[in-house]
């Protein structure tokens, strides 16, 4: 079979979007089958903490103008609360706090793994009636969140295992997420997408500098990003006879993966010499689009010093290496590293679907859909702007827009059709 | 009844549907987008009608004539869109081919086309299937089951997982017929596929007749295996055309 150009097209782009589909999956079938019992009154209570809902407390008996204004309310609270987190992470970062920020990260992993994710499998247990005793239980849980810390900031964790424990990462703080009531989600979800798009784009954006702080020092932006290594790194002989694959650049120029400054053309790949079997995936800027900053309580994904990221370059050569052809030596200096996505992406992608997903199965997909456009959407712009672009906004907008649209409108006519049985 | 009842519907009208994905599209990223960006014009396009028809509803479920036009609007509005979702092809086509020649110094081949049709149609028939039937699924993974008493042979959910088979095969091979049909100009072509769609829609409408079901679900995959038959002979007919005209022009490049 001849190679065609629809082999290679848009390999990083699906590399983005399976972990997505696969974390929202997993965060419908958590919130299908574990749904609150009784004994989640506790939960509920607990859930009633949150930062979220410090404002107004929802419940499904207020009038519509009450919970609205109370939702707005939460939503403005919460949204302010990310705010400071995400300033004063740029402060530390700034001053160069690191050894702060990187035990932070550590014990904000461990936490999350260890007590969220350990109710969500009690309460799988629980529904499952599986017959695990309690210390067992305990030290299982114990030993996969003591995996997961160096699993999402050690390089020398192999890519799957720390893509794994990301989107377990995300999953769990999404489906904590999905517990908070209704309008409350939904405003807080557009307001996020706001704060998003003005925290990236704005010039006195926290992120906005954040980005700018970690491209000036050439270094890893300092928080949780998945990033998802193209299959296309299996080194070729030729490749092998070139020497190193390391993601050296040659020149001094920035060779932090981070894109704001990447004068890369994204159409343009470095292929190999001797053949023209292997390709490179077109490079499409990073994307620290971690609207994910730190929430001092729920979300704890906060900051993170990649520095071992540099010691990684170093490290590790095979694996999602730019293959240096020497006689096309450019500046257009490609690494095959994928796209990252900041994890509350990830995040909110997730508690979108997962709320979607209390409502019906038709507004799950319609909202699937909508999310993986405006995804697909933000990764073209992506390759067109080549700066840093806020991941939430087209998402949720569509997201949200097909949510209403699909309940309103899209489910008493295809309902009705469908039970008449008469189909086009 | 139960979640492998559940599962077992899923199956059914998702089955083919997703060995054609693991086989053909899950190999070649650009086809799943495909299939993404199918799936969500046709999401587009029900949104699109269910709006228009939003003010209509309920309908009287007695007569048949409200349903006549529903569907007669709805397909024709679904075929326009086949057509908008052409001519959007064809731009991307242009800018596809240029990518081909500056990496491979080739252009599209022939197959590469049928393959992307084939992620579209798939797109629209894994979009009908999902709206249609796997939607109303949920209940089916409870204990109890659910009979529409006008078709009190099998479950609802058994019937509505059979028809969307039938409609995902039509709609997957009527994509790729109709691609051809417009790449090739073949006004035949370009004028059945519309046809077999309103049919194939209208086939439904017996089963609003009680005990109809019986009828209109053999029609529905008799018209399935029409397109199916007619887009294996298009095919095979376009292969053995390309073999032949690569015979020649390598014979004529040796001598």
């Amino acid at each position: 079979m001849e190679r065609s150009v629809l082999d290679s097209l848009g390999v990083e782009i699906i590399g983005v979007m399976s972990p997505v589909s696969i974390c929202m999956l997993l965060v419908v079938l958590l919130v299908s089958t574990v749904s609150p019992s009784a004994s989640d009154s506790a939960a509920a209570a607990a859930s009633a903490t949150t930062a979220a809902t410090l404002v107004y407390d929802e419940s499904p008996s207020d009038p519509p103008g009450r919970r609205l204004a109370g939702a707005l309310l939460n939503a403005a609270a919460f949204v302010a609360l990310v705010a400071a987190a995400t300033t004063l992470l740029v402060v530390l970062y700034y001053y160069r706090f690191t050894g702060f920020l990187r035990n932070y990260v550590r014990f904000s992993a461990f936490f999350v793994l260890a007590s969220m994710g350990g109710s969500i499998l009690l309460s799988l247990l629980r529904a499952a009636g599986f017959p695990l005793d309690a210390f067992s239980a305990l030290v299982l849980l114990l030993n996969l969140s003591a995996v997961g810390v160096p699993a999402v900031l050690s390089p020398a964790v192999p890519v799957l295992l720390r893509q794994a424990y990301l989107v377990a990462l995300a999953v769990i703080v999404a489906a904590w997420f999905a517990r908070l009531p209704e309008w409350t989600t939904w405003t807080l979800l557009l307001a996020l997408a706001l704060y998003d798009l003005a925290a990236v784009l704005c010039p006195g954006g926290p992120l906005r500098v954040l980005v700018e702080l970690a491209s000036s020092r050439d270094e890893e932006l300092p928080a949780l990003v998945y990033e998802s290594r193209p299959a296309s790194a299996s080194v070729s002989h030729a490749v092998a006879a070139l020497g190193t694959v390391e993601l050296q650049p040659v020149e001094p120029a920035p060779p932090n993966p981070t894109m704001s400054n990447r004068n890369v053309d994204p159409d343009r790949t470095i292929v190999e010499i001797s053949s023209l079997e292997e390709e490179t995936s077109p490079l499409v800027p990073n994307e620290p689009s971690s609207s994910g900053s730190s929430d001092a309580r729920q979300r704890d994904i906060a900051a993170e010093r990649e520095r071992e990221r540099e010691g990684e370059r170093n490290q590790d050569p095979s694996s999602s290496s730019s293959l240096l052809a020497p006689a096309l030596e450019s500046d257009a200096f490609d690494t095959s590293r994928g796209i990252r996505l900041g994890l509350g992406d990830f995040v909110f992608y997730s508690v979108l679907v997962g709320r979607a997903a209390m409502y019906d199965l038709m507004t799950v997909y319609a909202c699937y859909l909508a999310i993986i456009s405006g995804l697909g959407c933000t990764l073209i712009l992506l390759s067109v702007c080549r700066h840093a672009l806020p991941a939430l906004p087209i998402s949720i907008t569509l997201g949200v827009g097909f949510y209403f649209l699909t309940r309103l409108l899209l489910e008493p006519f295809v309902v009705g059709a469908s039970t008449s049985l008469v189909m086009f | 009844m139960t979640v492998a009842a559940g599962l077992g519907y899923v199956l059914i009208s998702l089955g083919p549907a997703l060995s054609l994905f693991v086989s053909v599209i899950a190999k070649k990223p650009f086809l799943i987008l495909t299939l993404l960006a199918s799936m969500l014009f046709w999401l587009i396009s029900l949104i699109v009608l269910s709006g228009a028809w939003r003010g209509f509803l309920p309908l009287k479920s007695a007569s048949w004539w409200p349903y006549v036009i529903l569907i007669i609007t709805s397909v024709g509005f679904q075929e326009a869109t086949r057509l908008i979702f052409w001519k959007l092809y064809k731009k991307l086509e242009v800018i596809l081919d240029a990518f081909a020649e500056e990496k491979f110094r080739s252009r599209l081949s022939w197959t590469d086309k049928m393959q992307i049709a084939l992620a579209g149609g798939l797109g629209h028939g894994v979009a009908h299937a999902v709206f249609f039937c796997l939607s109303l699924l949920t209940p089916s993974f409870g204990p109890a089951t659910f009979f529409v008493d006008r078709c009190s042979h099998m479950p609802l959910f058994l019937v509505s997982a059979i028809i969307s088979l039938g409609f995902m095969i039509i709609h997957t091979f009527s994509m790729v017929i109709a691609f051809n049909a417009y790449a090739e100009g073949n006004k035949l072509n370009q004028i059945t596929i519309p046809i077999i769609h309103i049919l194939a829609a209208v086939m439904t409408l017996i089963n609003l007749a009680p005990g109809g079901c019986a009828i209109g679900v053999p029609l529905l995959y008799i018209i399935g295996v029409v397109v199916l038959r007619h887009c294996w002979q298009m095919v095979w007919r376009k292969l053995t055309e390309q073999g032949n005209r690569q015979r020649n022009s390598s014979n004529i490049h040796v001598s």
